[in-house]
């Protein structure tokens, strides 16, 4: 399903079926997910849901990004700072 | 649908062995799966139309085996569905991601697999954006069936590194290095023991092979101290006896060892009106996938002599797994880091050590510093560590080793007396949670408001 | 850091002092007293069981507060603990550790209207800084609280605190080293009188010239008091941070039905056996603490989905925008809760030189505090700041005390 977009911050992001939004996140070049507790940033690091570093909002709900697969249409957003 | 009489959380290959042992012995069981897909991190599967990582030929066809027989057992998955914990009525509670509600289910047994989390220890600048794990350099190398862009370098410790390098450089970027804390060279007595384990040795000697083949340093007794930004990238430290070096890159993955991802869970064991709880593979100990597969099928027949569903129980498993535990501590023995490269000698009090609630090496260092001797639960709750949103996953066992460093003379605090056990094991929507509801009967009691009494 | 004033390390030399005092329980009360007594230049030995804060302190809402309260002993102690930690905040002791802000009690029918106007006019007579905010002014007051709001009192001047916070402070302040895993088994007579000269712990004696039993639950057996204290269970929950949300409440709100939940003040044991009473309070962190149940049966230690879930619904019902925030944490503890809802502050009867303090149940952060400091003053044979008669432990007649 080659063309399927969601949208990052309003920006059309492409994906493959199944993939997670962090791996096309990362795949748009996009190491930050938006701001964190300073120093830190959001981002992908562990991949497997424990360290709550990717974070985003996926239409409204908060999600680790490395778990929730994209899907046409959604709207992901960062995770509005200071997640802890 | 009745609560099934086996809940098994996680699908990797301990949970997956479990769920069919109990399906082939006539026991009801589910299984629930934070992925959409099963496997584990090990048996990730790639996205449909993505080229599958390459893996060992011995891996391979036991994942062929596992999800065949699996497919068969017609075993339910409850898939995007995170594990909350058990609360004191006994109810397993269950965060279904897809309908956006938790679930409340009366198993009698839980089997928890899952599966380990990775090490990472703290060194300036490991919280940046842009350094991750090897581990999850290796997720989205698996999904996507594509090695990561750029100068990547991979350092830390233990054999994991040199299998994610091999699968880079088969995927046609391999690594600008591989940084070891230990030296398997210099270990020689461990490397003969290995002798006994030919199928370990040959993947090991493969990933090797490959590695060289792709002229990837492999810089052992090297230890990555620091990572600073420098333009798009980073400039990493590497120390060894000899001394310092720079090098850019840009991007970093670090791995300092695996252990069980038991964090918050409840204990083994039966209490009250709740269900027995099991743990089972990497989550009870860490020993790779094999093993998890064999602990799977004893913990599923342990479920199914609490049943009371006994069958001629026999005792293969645990040959087994003592053979595994043997040659993962050979491995642990050959890839000890030298001593030149101790990983919590001469951190910066800035370095950052809890990444959730921004807490250093110095914020410790003042605690641990006091004449009074605080417990880990005073030192979890005064300097807010282990108390973020990953709950103490990446912090609360360097906390407690750089406690027992700092103060060597006082009782020393294990991670769970920084995390605890209590529920939810995992953040949870609240708009999710205060629908729960057990899910196959009537919801709509709604418990009477005592105040206007 | 701030260390003790100099100021305050005199009399000494007065005969009546006591040159060591030792005290059972670090919980806030047992830490603040033992701040009190150290301030005065005495000698503290702090024998604790499990560690500081462990207990009812480490598990408890925090609120520094007299929204809840009637008129009565209860309120004239809580304006007092309240004043107190003002005090202790602005001489440095609580800074950064005493969050003031305001608590709103929200009434969302017509009959919370109604108690909640009486209650209004209570606190006010008290004089207690009130505001009575209605229609638009509660919408711009609040933006973040739901339109089913139809009036909330505003009490000015109060603050929240974190109970484990309060007591690191003021040990560490006093410079206190506390004996953990100290479990007391009783006290030692003295030669001669009906006084004690110390303590039998498990690790052996620890002795002083007055003992102050600060124990929670604990101090019942030690003391005779058992059957008098009552643990009481609450639940509470923490969100992770939602800095946002956070910004838009202007302080804690509270639920007007809690001030129908908190109606045993004079009934202990007439109160139902799991009481719900709601509290959304604002940390300093972009995080909230939400609470919670009053209960006397049940685990401890641990939470259940219904009550937790019915918190839940009750705080979206109030602050709609917590659905989309994440709970991070449940937790649960046992408050000591006295038969007659007021604490046991005072000599212990019949006893020279041995003291109890327990049984705050729910408020003992707000009066831990300034319990600490009477406490401290009766130890050195001072008339108290606070008028302690209606706490006098004697009130429960004379009790059998642990050798």
């Amino acid at each position: 399903m080659s063309g399927a977009t969601f949208f990052w911050m309003g920006r059309s992001i492409p994906f493959q079926e199944g993939e997670s939004i962090a791996s096309a996140l990362d795949a748009a070049g996009m190491v930050s997910f938006g701001p964190g507790v300073p120093p830190s940033q959001m981002r992908f690091f562990c991949g497997i849901g424990a360290c709550q570093c990717c974070l985003v909002r996926v239409d409204g709900a908060t999600r680790e990004a490395c778990l929730t697969a994209a899907a046409a249409g959604l709207e992901v957003e960062p995770a509005g700072g200071a997640h802890g | 649908m009745a609560d099934p009489d086996v809940l098994i959380v996680g699908a990797g290959p301990a949970g997956l062995a479990a769920a069919v042992e109990l399906a082939a012995s006539g026991v009801s069981v589910e299984l629930a799966e934070q992925r959409g897909t099963i496997g584990g991190a090990i048996y990730r599967q790639p996205i449909s139309a993505a080229t599958p990582v390459p893996q060992a030929a011995a891996a391979k066809a036991r994942w062929r085996s596992l999800s065949a027989a699996f497919d068969e057992s017609g075993v339910r998955v409850r898939h995007a569905t995170v594990f909350l914990g058990i609360e004191a009525d006994g109810q397993v509670l269950l965060d279904d991601r897809r309908s956006g509600g938790v679930v409340c289910l009366r198993p009698k047994v839980v089997i928890l697999a899952t599966g380990a989390v990775e090490t990472v220890h703290p060194r300036p600048g490991w919280h940046l954006a842009g350094v991750t794990t090897a581990g999850g350099l290796q997720v989205m190398m698996k999904e996507r069936g594509r090695a990561p862009e750029g100068r990547v370098i991979l350092a830390g410790n233990g054999p994991l590194l040199i299998a994610v390098a091999a699968q880079m450089a088969r995927l046609g970027n391999p690594p600008v290095a591989v940084v070891e804390a230990g030296d398997p060279f210099r270990r020689p007595a461990a490397g003969l023991g290995l002798l006994a384990f030919p199928g370990l040795l040959r993947e090991a000697a493969g990933y090797v092979l490959d590695v060289k083949r792709h002229r990837v340093p492999w810089l052992r007794g090297t230890r990555l101290a620091a990572i600073e930004p420098q333009g798009e990238g980073f400039a990493v430290t590497l120390e060894d006896a000899r001394g310092t070096r720079r090098m850019e890159v840009d991007r970093v993955a670090l791995h300092d060892g695996i252990r069980p991802n038991d964090f918050g869970l409840p204990q083994v064991g039966g209490r009250g009106e709740g269900p027995l709880v099991l743990h089972a593979g990497d989550c009870r100990e860490a020993l790779g996938a094999p093993a998890a597969g064999a602990d799977g099928h004893r913990a599923a027949r342990e479920a199914i002599r609490h049943l009371g569903a006994d069958r001629t129980a026999n005792s293969r498993e645990g040959r087994d797994i003592a053979r595994y535990r043997k040659a993962q501590a050979l491995l642990a023995r050959l890839f000890a880091p030298l001593p030149e490269a101790l990983p919590f000698e001469n951190l910066p009090d800035e370095t950052l050590l809890c990444r959730c609630e921004g807490r250093t090496v110095g914020d410790l260092r003042a605690l641990c510093e006091m004449p009074d001797r605080l417990t880990g639960r005073e030192v979890k709750h005064n300097g807010r560590f282990a108390m973020g949103a990953c709950q103490g996953r990446f912090c609360a066992a360097n906390t407690a080793v750089l406690m027992a460093r700092m103060r060597p003379e006082a009782p020393a605090p294990t991670p769970v007396d920084l995390t605890g056990r209590r529920w939810p094991a995992r953040p949870v929507s609240i708009g999710a949670l205060m629908q729960a509801a057990p899910e196959n009967t009537d919801q709509d009691k709604e418990m009477t408001d005592e105040v206007h009494k | 850091m701030t260390t003790i004033p100099v100021c305050a390390m005199r009399a000494r030399s007065l005969s009546s002092l006591p040159s060591a005092v030792v005290i059972v329980g670090s919980g806030i009360v047992g830490a603040a007293t033992a701040y009190f007594l150290a301030r005065r230049g005495i000698e503290v030995r702090l024998v604790e069981a499990v560690a500081p804060a462990a207990e009812a302190t480490g598990a408890a809402d925090g609120a520094v507060s007299v929204a809840s309260k009637r008129p009565g002993p209860m309120m004239e102690a809580a304006l007092a603990g309240v004043r107190l930690y003002r005090e202790l905040e602005s001489e440095g002791l609580f800074s950064g550790f005493f969050k003031t802000r305001s608590t709103f009690i929200v009434a969302a029918s017509q009959a919370e209207c109604a108690v909640l106007e009486a209650h209004s006019a209570a606190l006010a007579g008290a004089g207690v800084r009130i505001d009575i905010l209605q229609h638009e002014e509660l919408r711009q007051r609040m933006p973040a609280v739901s339109g089913e709001a139809m009036m909330a009192v505003e009490v000015h001047d109060e603050g929240h605190a974190i109970g484990y916070q309060i007591v690191h402070r003021l040990l560490t302040a006093a410079g206190i080293v506390v004996h953990r895993g100290a479990v007391v088994e009783g006290f030692l007579p003295s030669s001669s009188g009906n006084g004690v000269r110390g303590v039998m712990t498990k690790h052996g004696p620890v002795e002083g010239d007055a003992v102050v039993v600060a124990a929670g639950t604990g101090s019942g057996a030690l003391l005779g008091f058992s059957d008098v204290l009552t643990p009481r269970k609450g639940q509470l929950l923490v969100t992770e941070r939602a800095p946002e949300l956070n910004a838009g409440l202007p302080g804690a709100i509270m639920s007007g039905r809690y001030l129908l939940s908190k109606g045993s003040q004079n009934s202990g044991h007439g109160a139902p056996a799991r009481g719900l009473g709601l509290v959304i309070d604002p940390l300093r962190t972009g995080q909230f603490l939400i609470g919670g149940t009053r209960e006397d049966h049940g685990d401890r230690t641990l939470n259940d989905v219904e009550a937790v879930a019915k918190i839940l619904r009750d705080a979206v019902a109030l602050l709609p925008g917590l659905a989309n925030v994440r709970l991070l944490r449940s937790f649960a503890g046992s408050r000591t809760a006295v038969a007659d809802g007021l604490p046991l502050i005072g000599r212990v009867p019949g006893r020279d030189n041995l003291f109890v303090a327990t049984g705050f149940e729910g408020d003992g952060i707000c009066l831990g505090p300034l319990t600490g400091k009477v406490v401290a003053d009766l130890v050195c044979g001072e008339a108290p700041s606070l008028d302690l008669r209606p706490f006098d432990p004697a009130r429960f007649g004379a009790c059998e005390v642990a050798a």
